[in-house]
């Protein structure tokens, strides 16, 4: 059974249209992991040798243990943001006659070959070997650094309920922050006992039962939460909530695309899934607490214009990135109707400055880090609103990823749009405010920065028209494409 | 009006469709019959510029089809629920329907107001968005909507699948009514060869994307259709 799984997934991966169609795209994130991987096992190799030289005086097995803690939460960082979650096609399943726990093995047993277990392999198994080398006793070394992969494997598990459940999610990430803060601020160091329990289970081989047991449990939690999940009820009696036609007729005064706005904004308020980026938008206005109230960055001012270019502009990155597949449930209507691309990515264009200038309104009590850095958001924002936001477009229509709209997290729905090809198309706009600020800032002055900056999105402005045309040409060029791929129900 | 010429698709050298000539002539109501995979909704896709034709082309009222976009203003369709905006309420789909073919509130309800008996108190004033009607309602919402600001070509893919008894007949007056009265370019397809035959006056039967029949409806078509269909000719 489990064989004729693997060859679903195989066809299921290979026979994508945006497999095919974005082949170079997937050799560059090959050879990403690749050189992740690579840099792993260089770490896991010297890492021996530089405890050994920070700390002298300590065993390196020691310190290595007191400051696991950190690569465990750096993988579940990572993971949270970039792993995508294993999604499996069940409905086809649920009527023919395969035992629902066979189902639901497979499925998390494929997570347990995802690239993140891997990295931790590939760190942890040169450090082994280098140990072994050194004459460490061979079966505390082993014991210890099967629990270490077991743990991996922990995170993963906790990632896919974190993923999945809301209620997982409010009980372990407030947790995490809170025991993060403590430590921080110096009010009480988890990382110590957290460090002695590392040193205890290299100390004592039979503590790996610890270990062994958590992944147990966090395996049978994540059992029964799929398997609770693994009906199709709440699709069949779908709770219909009444609801009214909202009144948008005050915004017939932009005119021809007036249509097209009042189209987004019930879009925005009426699903799941935007609602959700609405939200997200609305956390990165405080981007720039981060790098404003550290002493570090204030010396580092391309830093803070990426960050007060982030502050405006997080509607307009989560929102644009994924511009025509917003609309990809009836693309086909839009492409048969009365419709010039150049109004509908003008409404799309004019929904997002609205955005920017609403955050930048928001941003105001940036005021109290002083003039300067209030300058560099204005500057930020009149950037996002000049080129950022063509940038943006740009990339989504390389994007033919379908969107499901209604869909929440569900266990069965792949709910992460944010991927390592949008990292990819993400570079220029992350890398353009601090190369524009920076070179002037360098060659005259911090206020010449700040004039390239903005003088960037009011020439971006200026030349609407012409970036508008371009990203048409884009559209025209992939429309069968695009009608082809977002007539792929996503999965 | 709609003029078809050398028209040809293949995915992967694989042939779905091949249309040498089809002709049809304004105010016709033109039905396309044939088995799955003939190559109905390749064509109507076609028709739409969703797919990109191999060979040859469809000329739409002197405009071709995938060169221009001048064929938009006259031309609407329903093919499938893709056609439907799921989070809005059948209202506001008509109204933005409207907006986009230069009809205001005003005209969408007036035009609207006269298929109430089609509705059949399911689709107007129900407070649901359209993602939460069934089937058959979100079929009849699709097939008014196409017909709002006076298209000259009317594009239908399987307009009685899921509709109730009621609705089909109700519908079948519809069709005629268009093409009889107003003039209005109609196109068809259908599994259901007494509907085809009872709205249409012309009928294409496609087989694996060739034109095999094209019949001007008479008494004896249905017979012929049929006959056809089970894998005989009539005698």
């Amino acid at each position: 059974m489990i064989k004729r799984f693997l060859s679903l997934e195989w066809k299921q991966f290979t026979r994508a249209s945006y497999f095919q169609k974005g082949i170079a795209i997937k050799i560059l994130l090959i050879l990403g992991a690749l050189y992740f991987g690579g840099i792993a096992i260089f770490m896991g190799g010297i890492s021996f040798f530089a405890f050994k030289k920070a700390f002298p005086e300590i065993d390196p097995i020691i310190s290595i243990n007191n400051y696991m803690i950190y690569w465990f939460l750096f993988l579940m960082l990572l993971r949270y943001f970039m792993q995508q979650l294993p999604v499996m096609n069940v409905k086809p399943l649920m009527v023919i006659p395969i035992k629902k726990d066979t189902v639901i093995h497979f499925l998390l047993g494929k997570t347990a070959l995802s690239f993140f277990n891997f990295l931790s392999l590939f760190l942890f198994l040169p450090l082994t070997v280098v140990l072994l080398v050194k004459g460490y006793p061979i079966i505390n070394v082993l014991c210890w650094f099967t629990a270490l992969l077991m743990l991996t494997l922990c995170t993963n598990y906790l990632n896919f309920l974190i993923n999945k459940s809301n209620t997982w999610f409010y009980i372990i990430a407030p947790l995490l922050i809170g025991l993060i803060a403590l430590e921080y601020f110096q009010v009480f160091a988890i990382s110590k006992p957290l460090g002695v329990a590392f040193n205890s289970l290299y100390n004592h081989a039979y503590l790996i039962a610890i270990p062994a047991l958590l992944l147990y449990v966090l395996y049978r939690i994540n059992f029964s939460f799929i398997k609770k999940g693994f009906y199709l009820d709440d699709t069949v009696s779908k709770k219909i909530k009444e609801v009214n036609a909202t009144d948008l007729s005050w915004m017939n005064r932009f005119g021809d695309i007036a249509p097209f706005l009042k189209n987004d904004v019930k879009l925005i308020l009426r699903n799941a899934r935007p609602k959700q980026v609405l939200m997200m938008s609305f956390l990165f206005l405080f981007y720039g607490l981060i790098f404003y109230t550290q002493d570090t960055y204030r010396d580092m001012p391309a830093f803070l214009a990426f960050a007060s270019m982030f502050v405006t502009g997080g509607f307009l990155m989560s929102f644009g990135q994924l511009v025509p597949s917003w609309d990809s449930e009836y693309y086909k209507l839009l492409m048969s109707q009365n419709i010039p691309y150049r109004k509908y990515l003008e409404s799309k264009w004019y929904l997002m400055v609205v955005a920017v200038s609403i955050s930048f309104v928001l941003s105001t009590p940036y005021l109290y880090f002083g003039w300067k850095i209030f300058a560099m958001i204005a500057a930020g924002a009149l950037f996002n609103v000049g080129l950022n936001s063509f940038l943006t477009l740009f990339g989504g229509a390389l994007n033919r990823v379908p969107i499901e709209l209604n869909v929440k997290a569900k266990a069965f729905s792949n709910t992460n749009g944010f991927n390592p090809t949008q990292m990819l198309i993400a570079m220029p706009k992350i890398l353009g405010p601090m190369i524009l600020f920076y070179i002037p800032y360098k060659l005259i002055n911090f206020e010449a920065g700040l004039i390239a900056l903005a003088l960037s999105g009011v020439l971006g402005i200026v030349f609407r028209s012409y970036f508008l045309n371009k990203i048409e040409q884009i559209y025209q060029k992939g429309k069968y494409k695009t009608v082809a791929a977002f007539g792929e129900k996503a999965n | 009006m709609i003029i078809t010429s050398n028209l040809s698709k293949k995915y992967n050298s694989n042939p779905v469709l091949n249309i040498e000539s089809l002709d049809i002539p304004k105010g016709q109501s033109f039905g396309l019959v044939g088995n799955n995979g003939a190559g109905k909704t390749t064509y109507f896709s076609l028709l739409l510029d969703l797919i990109q034709p191999t060979t040859g082309q469809i000329k739409n009222n002197n405009v071709v089809v995938h060169e221009s976009e001048d064929w938009k203003p006259f031309t609407s369709a329903f093919i499938d629920e893709s056609f439907l905006i799921g989070y809005l309420t059948a209202e506001e789909y008509f109204y933005f329907i409207g907006e986009l073919r230069g009809q205001n509130k005003a005209d969408v309800d007036a035009l609207v107001s006269q298929f109430e008996d089609f509705f059949h108190g399911e689709i107007l004033g129900q407070k649901k968005y359209l993602r939460d009607l069934s089937k058959g309602n979100q079929k009849k919402a699709g097939i008014v909507a196409a017909l709002i600001g006076n298209p000259e070509v009317i594009i239908l893919d399987e307009p009685f699948a899921n509709l109730d008894p009621t609705t089909q007949i109700r519908l079948k007056g519809i069709i005629k009514d268009l093409a009889e009265k107003q003039g209005v370019t109609i196109l068809v397809s259908s599994h259901d060869l007494l509907h085809v035959t009872d709205v249409c006056e012309r009928i294409v039967v496609l087989e694996k994307g060739e034109i095999v029949k094209d019949l001007a409806t008479n008494t004896a078509t249905l017979k012929e259709l049929e006959a056809h269909f089970a894998g005989r000719e009539t005698v």
